[in-house]
C-alpha cells in the first residue's frame, strides 16, 4: 500500500472519531447503551474530533457525514447490539491509530495520537464492561 | 494538537517508577551490537520494564482471586508476549538483550502487597508507567516498523490501563487523553 501523508492519516482518523461520535449520540437518543457510560464516550469523542480539527486547521476534506449508516440503525435495536457493534468500531479505530501514530511524519504527534488511541483501547475496556463481558479477551499463560 | 503529558502526582504513581526503574528498567543498554541510533538500546529499557512487570505481576496475583485474578494473569501473559516480540525486535537489529533478573531480585524491591486493593493499586501505576513508556519510545524509535510494532503494544497497555481501573472501581479511561505517568 502507498504510504499516505499526515494530511490523509489525519483526515481518516478524523472521520473514524467522527462516526464514533455520531454512534454515541445516537445510541444516547435512543437508549442504545447506558447513559453514564454514553455520555463519558461520546465526551471523550467529541475532544478527539475538537483534538483532531485544530490540528488539521480547516484542512480536513472530509467534513462529517450527515447519514447515518444502516449498521448502526441496525445496533440501535438494542443495548446488546449497540455495545457489540460499537466495540467493532472502537477496535477498527484503534487499529487505525496504530498504524497513523507510528506512520505520522510529524514526530510531535505521535504521542498525542497515541493517547487518544490509549483512551480508545479503554473505550473498549468500559463497553466489554457494560455487556457483562470481561475486559480482556482471555490469553493462553505462556 | 493539544494535550500535553503531565507528570502523574499520586504517590504510588512515584512509588512504581522507582520500583521499575531499580528492576532495569533504567538498565545500561547493550554495549556490541547495533549502530548507535538503531533503537535497540531504547528497545531495551522497554524489554526490561516488561520484565519488571511480569514479575510485578506475579506478586499482584498472590493477593487476587476471582475475576481480579483472572483478568492480572491474562495481563501477564500478554506482557510475557510482548517482551518476547521485543527480544526479537533486539536480535533483529544485530542487539544483545539485556539479560533478566533472577524472581527474587525483582520481588526484593517491590513494596509490600497485603490486600487485593494494595496490588491493583501497584498494577495501575505500574501500567501507567508503560503506557507512559511506550508513548516516549514513539516519539524517539527511528524506524516505521520498530515504531508500528511499540504502538501496537501500547494500545495493548492502554487496554491493560482501562481493566486495571475498571476492578478498581473506576471508570476504564480517566480522560480523553490516556497519557500515562511516570
Amino acid at each position: 500500500m502507498a504510504q499516505r501523508s499526515d494530511l490523509e492519516l489525519l483526515e481518516d482518523l478524523l472521520a473514524r472519531e467522527n462516526r464514533l461520535l455520531s454512534a454515541y449520540e445516537a445510541a444516547l437518543r435512543r437508549d442504545a447503551i447506558d447513559p453514564a457510560v454514553g455520555e463519558l464516550l461520546r465526551d471523550h469523542e467529541r475532544e478527539h474530533v475538537r483534538a483532531l480539527e485544530r490540528t488539521l486547521a480547516g484542512r480536513a476534506r472530509n467534513p462529517r457525514a450527515g447519514v447515518t449508516p444502516p449498521e448502526l440503525n441496525a445496533a440501535l435495536k438494542s443495548r446488546e447490539s449497540f455495545g457489540r457493534y460499537a466495540i467493532g468500531l472502537e477496535d477498527e479505530t484503534v487499529a487505525a491509530y496504530t498504524e497513523a501514530t507510528a506512520a505520522i511524519g510529524r514526530p510531535g504527534l505521535r504521542q498525542p495520537l497515541g493517547s487518544i488511541m490509549c483512551c480508545g483501547a479503554a473505550h473498549v475496556v468500559a463497553l466489554r464492561q457494560s455487556l457483562g463481558d470481561r475486559s480482556l479477551v482471555p490469553y493462553p499463560e505462556g | 494538537m493539544a494535550p500535553s503529558l503531565t507528570r502523574r502526582e499520586a504517590l504510588g504513581g512515584a512509588l512504581a517508577a522507582t520500583v521499575l526503574a531499580s528492576c532495569g528498567g533504567g538498565d545500561p543498554p547493550p554495549s556490541t551490537g547495533p549502530k548507535p541510533g538503531s533503537g535497540a538500546a531504547l528497545l531495551g529499557s522497554l524489554l526490561a520494564l516488561e520484565r519488571a512487570a511480569v514479575a510485578a505481576f506475579g506478586a499482584c496475583a498472590e493477593q487476587l482471586s476471582g475475576r481480579s485474578l483472572e483478568e492480572v494473569r491474562a495481563i501477564r501473559a500478554q506482557e510475557r508476549s510482548h517482551a518476547r516480540r521485543l527480544d526479537r525486535l533486539i536480535r533483529g537489529l544485530g542487539g544483545e538483550p539485556p539479560p533478566g533478573r533472577s524472581a527474587e531480585e525483582y520481588a526484593r524491591s517491590f513494596p509490600r502487597l497485603e490486600s487485593a486493593a494494595d496490588a491493583l493499586r501497584f498494577a495501575e501505576d505500574l501500567k501507567e508507567r508503560e503506557v507512559r513508556a511506550y508513548l516516549e519510545a514513539l516519539t524517539e524509535l527511528p524506524s516505521l516498523e520498530l515504531r508500528t510494532q511499540a504502538s501496537r503494544i501500547c494500545a495493548d497497555e492502554g487496554n491493560h490501563l482501562g481493566a486495571i481501573r475498571v476492578l478498581r472501581g473506576l471508570p476504564a479511561a480517566q480522560g480523553p487523553f490516556v497519557t500515562g505517568a511516570l
